[in-house]
């Protein structure tokens, strides 16, 4: 591989023009008209506009992405994560044009995406899901006899649904005839379609993700755990590796689930295996065909750079490693920082950074595309930077990072430096055992803080 | 000075140092039918997309022409059509130069046996019959064999006592086969008034073009007709009016929505509701009993 186009932005865009750099590989930057200072197009070696500020126009815009790629001589496309990352017909166009895709085959990401198929696999490969309903329920009385089997409390949702509508949770049998008509009429009106689905509702569950790794050649490796069960309405907030309560024997027995999923699929590439963890129980509940935002945790513990990796599987290279040599040491945390303000609902806001002052020092590492006097355009993701701290001991990794917000400086725009001080900071934090109810339930608290 | 123009002037510096690899030769080309142009607004368009859009352009709205095998696809319930009535040989009664070679050249490349296709199939469980014809087909126009073919088609509905769609798509008669084309409007003609007399349902579908002989005898024949937008239907092209009246001619003149409101077309579908508008059609006007 010689030249690699980047069809991303923000700070992965920058992290993987980074990676190609020091791998000696050239590097194709694409940006909107709105992001024409934005600090990727800086860096590489070449920049193509691809269209207007709106995603649809250039970031998703499959045409201009691929005659930049083809106009600049570019071998490969770097997809990043979100916009292009998991669209298959985005990966199976540059194949036909002979372009290489960082990342899974475009079948793959068709199967994967399909969230019914997904699971249809994962029950062949024998990785455990959440037990539920196979396929639709008819009708209250059977759904009576599913949730039986399935064990309360069970979870009641519209196939059609999204954003918590047309979904309720049963405890037990008396409650489930009038949660499961109200599910269905809710749905009914909002998607015009009453399908419904029945599974086991995992009460305040961890979520927990292995990162995989996974070449040409059906070698498969995972890279350990991130727990990412401090999330905000879906949205991870601050992640950390390894987890802070898991046994090493679950650890390999989940390991061994992911890989096994990955190599079921013919899974190529970097990738994750999202689960849900509830006592010694884990489900699995998706998986990421891509790159993500939380990777830096992984590579601060395992000393592995996972776009590098990348890059390597994608130009045909065996894994360097096996799963003996995976060595996981001291401990790591993130807090995505994100131009929002937390007390206006996290309502995200564009504007200038006046003010930028970046700490350092050992074990410290800011992943980000802002600079002094850059304009945050208001078209795409609210998320900044991401600063990420690796010590010995969870205990030491969270003073680092406590230490590390006291000094950042980002002034200009409202950011939610403030709310990750106060998660770092808390009790539920420290002791570990938080789950992914952690916010909803300290939301007033953790609002109250100032650095 | 601002970062940004900063960092600029070393990528400069970084590129000038760099020893530069050859200035490359484009090694990817664009495969060959993956892109097609619009007519219409320019857009360059993926093949798949215009597919996925029912043969529509999906920023103007622009309806591309079909082969009358996608056309099929694209309107009846999967593996439903069954043909009737193919294998009719094209004789050559005017011994026009090349004709028959034309003909079997076509044949062999649209798996047609001439610029109509008929047969049985449901839509939305509606059962029907359905013919259409194919524009690739020397513009679809209609001779001896086009014109049986249609009359077939009506015979066959009323045999099964099935309503029928046609969707024409002509250049008119067929010159090739002079006088005997010319022909084919009255045979047509006198089915369907055979057919309206029992009372059945006969929908006429009109795609871009349909003019001629096709629009004065079938095409316009129709209990029900619906037109695809901007389809230019008409008998004598507008071109030839022009010049004939010497006077200018309104704008959209044959144009699907002017005959709309004209009253000539009952209403102007696109094509991505083409379907459910027939199936909806047939539903309604299905005996009872």
């Amino acid at each position: 591989m010689q030249k690699i186009l980047v069809a991303n932005r923000g700070e992965i865009a920058v992290r993987i023009i980074r990676a190609c750099m020091q791998e000696g590989i050239e590097t194709v930057a694409v940006y909107s008209t709105a992001d024409k200072d934005a600090l990727h197009v800086q860096l590489a070696d070449d920049a193509v506009c691809i269209g207007g500020p709106n995603s649809t126009d250039s970031y998703l815009n499959m045409k201009n992405i691929l005659t930049a790629a083809v106009s600049t001589g570019a071998d490969a496309i770097h997809p990043g994560f979100g916009f292009l990352s998991e669209n298959a017909k985005f990966a199976r166009l540059c194949e036909e044009f002979g372009i290489v895709f960082i990342g899974p085959n475009a079948d793959v990401i068709d199967k994967m995406g399909n969230k019914s198929k997904a699971r249809e696999m994962m029950v062949k490969a024998k990785v455990p899901v959440v037990p539920g309903s196979d396929g639709a329920v008819e009708s209250v009385y059977a759904g009576i006899i599913v949730a039986k089997e399935v064990g309360y409390p069970v979870l009641i949702k519209a196939s059609a649904g999204g954003g918590g509508r047309g979904m309720r949770v049963a405890e037990s049998e008396d409650e489930f005839k009038k949660a499961f008509e109200m599910a269905q009429l809710e749905a009914k009106n909002a998607f015009g379609d009453d399908t419904m689905y029945i599974e086991r509702f995992v009460k305040d569950p961890k979520h927990i993700e292995f990162q995989i790794l996974a070449d040409k050649y059906g070698n498969v490796i995972h890279l350990g755990e991130r727990d990412c069960s401090v999330q905000r309405r879906n949205q991870k907030v601050v992640e950390e590796a390894p987890c802070g309560i898991i046994s090493k024997d679950l650890r390999d027995k989940m390991g061994e689930a992911a890989v096994n999923a990955a190599k079921f699929v013919g899974y190529e590439n970097a990738g994750t295996i999202e689960f849900l963890l509830s006592g010694e129980e884990f489900f699995f509940i998706e998986m990421n065909t891509r790159i993500q935002v939380e990777h830096p945790v992984t590579e601060m513990i395992t000393g592995i750079d996972i776009v590098k990796e990348q890059i390597k599987i994608a130009s045909g290279k065996k894994l360097s490693i096996s799963q003996e040599e995976v060595k996981f040491n001291g401990h790591s945390i993130e807090c995505r920082i994100n131009a929002e303000n937390p007390k206006l609902n996290f309502r995200p806001n564009a504007g200038e950074i006046k003010l930028l002052h970046i700490p350092g020092g050992f074990g410290l590492r800011f992943d980000s595309a802002i600079y002094q006097g850059y304009k945050i355009p208001p078209f795409y993701d609210s998320m900044i930077g991401k600063l990420i701290v690796h010590a010995e001991t969870r205990e030491a990794a969270i003073k680092k990072m406590r230490v590390a917000i006291e000094e950042i400086i980002i002034e200009g725009v409202e950011h939610n430096l403030a709310f990750c001080y106060a998660i770092i900071n808390s009790d539920e934090f420290a002791k570990g055992v938080f789950n992914t109810g952690f916010i909803p339930k300290h939301i007033d608290r953790l609002l109250e803080t100032k650095i | 000075m601002r970062i940004v123009d900063k960092l600029n002037e070393r990528r400069v510096l970084r590129k000038r140092y760099r020893t530069s690899r050859k200035r490359f030769e484009s090694s990817v080309e664009i495969p060959d039918g993956l892109y097609d142009k619009c007519n219409s607004c320019g857009e360059l368009l993926l093949v798949d997309d215009i597919v996925e859009n029912s043969f529509t352009c999906p920023s103007c709205d622009n309806h591309f022409r079909m082969r009358a095998v996608d056309r099929i696809k694209l309107i009846v319930d999967k593996g439903s059509f069954r043909e009737k009535g193919f294998g009719y040989i094209t004789l050559n009664p005017l011994e026009v130069e090349n004709y028959e070679e034309r003909i079997n050249q076509l044949s062999e490349q649209t798996g047609l046996d001439d610029a109509f296709i008929y047969g049985h199939a449901s839509i939305d469980g509606n059962p029907c019959v359905l013919g259409v014809m194919d524009s690739y087909f020397l513009m679809g126009s209609m001779g001896s064999v086009v014109g049986e073919k249609v009359t077939k088609a009506f015979e066959y509905a009323m045999y099964k006592r099935l309503p029928i769609i046609i969707f024409t798509a002509s250049g008119g008669a067929r010159m090739q086969e002079g006088i005997l084309s010319l022909m084919q409007m009255v045979k047509t003609s006198q089915v369907i008034a055979k057919f309206s007399e029992r009372g059945q349902l006969y929908i006429s579908v009109l795609t871009h073009p349909t003019t001629g002989g096709v629009t004065a005898s079938f095409a316009m024949l129709g209990d029900i007709h619906i037109a695809e937008p901007n389809a230019l239907i008409g008998f004598a092209g507008p071109r030839v009016v022009e010049q004939t009246i010497k006077q200018k001619l309104p704008e959209e003149f044959q144009r699907a929505e002017f005959l709309e409101n004209h009253g000539f077309v009952d209403k102007v579908v696109h094509r991505r509701d083409l379907r459910d508008t027939l199936a909806k059609i047939l539903r309604l006007h299905k005996r009872s009993g």
